[in-house]
């Protein structure tokens, strides 16, 4: 949402200030009233947003002083992933992708996570950095990423200024493994049998890939669902093997249920009849709101037990 | 900051508890979502429920306004499905009922005179199977648990204004927990006389007025 503030001269000089200092570590000294007064035209002139003010002036700075790239970037310290916690911060970390996501948007690479022993992130490779693909369960270095917050969470960006760098070395996950006990509160809508392009795999919609075009699919079947336990949500994903063990449906009966009733949503109807408002219990690896799930089983009812556990604690 | 929310969790409350909920926090803005407290301290936007799917009505011939009445062992709730909920009408119009269901919804609240009443704007509902049922009424369970021992500490903000508006008897919740508990034991059935009375009284009250209510806050997104 938009918020509107009063224009605040002190809050221009406290951006010039932190942008100075950020450069002066880096041996250059900016002209002060410079960054000041192409702050005030941005932000009051033309009323663009502060993070995008700032970086519009820092690229002009290394424009104008003629800094090469790499000294900006060569900076970018090695973390760990429970440290990123602020936005816009140049960092490097060793990791391994645990998660490949589909990604609707040209304009994106590759999306996923990534996560390290202390913890998981997401991660996004744009398509203008020509960065090469990461492959799921393999390990990596990513040289100078930028951090980044998306929807009041942290992400890492992988930019033209980055490079991804294939590392012989086995990233252990976060060692902890919790259990989840929730209901499928959601399913969302590109699940059930899906087609995936066969050159990127990436979803497709109505036989159209986000990269390549009108090219051939192949079928797939997929569940991207909200686990809900009451206290916490967790964003899961139940690829076919997951949906067969639960629902007895597998991509050859898919198929089948597609093409008897004519419509390929006809599997998202079923399995959401099937599996919307059910417990399940997911035990796997939690990054933010992800569960990365090592296994999925249905809950069918509650032990005599537990029952008598809290009438005990009633009496 | 954010433009698109966090997705709203899911609160596990007894009807029982749902029914006597009757604050609404004041919104921020237009869009800020609708939380409700209720008298056990827990602000409630979203919640999930099983239980049996007792009435479906159209609330007009060809209002296309479906008033639903859902109970779990505790109590029943009113609920309102139309044609802004597209998949719980879809889902509505192929139950038969009596049905055993579970129901994702928004709570939502609407005064009538000076009385605030509770009711639920379903997302989805599904037909389900009775360990379903079996497992969210021990769940629901655990959960009134944790909240009545929270407000017997008394010190989350929540808490102390549920202290403050509905003063509960913590021995009646605890006594209806345990009800709800029981009916999972074999052989045992909700007693619900009582309560059984109140839902008659209450309906009645919420029949006779309806006609004049403005529905478009309860069923709009």
């Amino acid at each position: 949402m938009c918020s509107f503030k009063l224009f605040d001269m002190e809050r221009i000089e406290s951006l010039a200030d932190q942008i100075i200092s950020q450069f002066k570590s880096l041996g250059y000294d900016i002209d002060r009233n410079e960054v000041v007064k192409r702050l005030k035209l941005l932000i009051h002139e033309f009323k663009v947003p502060e993070n995008e003010a700032v970086r519009t002036v820092r690229n002009w700075i290394i424009k104008e002083y003629d800094i090469p790239r790499e000294k900006i970037i060569a900076e970018a310290p090695l973390v760990k992933i429970k440290d990123i916690t602020k936005p816009g911060q140049w960092v490097s970390l060793k990791a391994k992708v645990v998660q490949i996501w589909d990604s609707s948007s040209p304009s994106v690479s590759q999306v996923g996570l990534i996560g390290d022993e202390t913890g998981i992130i997401k991660f996004v490779i744009w398509a203008k950095s020509g960065k090469g693909e990461v492959e799921e369960g393999k390990c990596y270095l990513f040289r100078n990423v930028v951090t980044d917050s998306f929807q009041g969470r942290m992400q890492i960006n992988v930019g033209r200024t980055s490079e991804i760098i294939e590392i012989d070395e086995d990233i252990p996950l976060p060692p902890r493994e919790i259990e989840v006990v929730g209901a499928l509160v959601a399913i969302q809508q590109n699940s059930g049998l899906i087609q995936r392009c066969e050159v990127c795999h990436r979803v497709m919609t109505k036989g159209i890939c986000p990269i390549h075009g009108k090219v051939r699919g192949y079928d797939d079947l997929r569940i991207k669902g909200v686990l809900d336990d009451g206290e916490n949500i967790y964003e899961i994903i139940l690829n076919e093997d997951n949906i067969k063990e639960l629902t007895g449906i597998d991509l050859q009966k898919a198929k089948q249920i597609a093409s008897e009733r004519l419509d390929r949503n006809a599997v998202l109807s079923e399995l959401k009849k099937m599996l919307l408002g059910r417990y399940f219990k997911v035990v796997g690896v939690r990054g933010g709101r992800y569960l990365l799930g090592r296994s999925v089983e249905k809950i069918e009812g509650v032990n005599e037990e537990e029952i008598d556990r809290l009438l005990e604690v009633l009496t | 900051m954010n433009g698109i929310r966090r997705r709203e969790v899911a609160r596990r409350v007894f009807a029982y508890e749902l029914n006597k909920s009757t604050y609404r926090f004041p919104r921020e803005d237009e869009k800020s979502p609708t939380y409700v407290l209720t008298p056990l301290g827990v602000r409630v936007n979203r919640i999930f429920l099983v239980g049996a799917l007792l009435d479906k009505e159209e609330i007009k011939p060809d209002s296309g306004i479906w008033r639903i009445r859902v109970s779990d062992p505790t109590s029943a709730v009113y609920g309102y499905v139309s044609r802004f909920q597209p998949d719980a009408l879809e889902s509505l119009m192929e139950i038969d009922v009596p049905e055993l269901v579970a129901i994702v919804g928004k709570v939502r609240t609407f005064e009538v005179g000076a009385r605030i009443f509770v009711s639920i704007r379903p997302e989805y509902i599904a037909p389900v199977e009775s360990e379903v049922r079996d497992y969210w009424v021990y769940e629901t369970a655990k959960h009134t648990i944790e909240r009545i021992k929270a407000m017997e500490k008394k010190e989350d903000e929540d808490v102390k204004l549920a202290w403050q508006i509905y003063s509960p008897n913590l021995n009646e919740y605890r006594a209806v927990v345990k009800q709800a508990l029981l009916t999972l034991k074999e052989g045992v059935v909700a007693e619900g006389e009582e309560e059984e009375e109140e839902i008659k009284e209450f309906e009645g009250e919420f029949e006779f007025e309806e006609e004049e209510w403005d529905l478009s806050d309860i069923l709009r997104e």
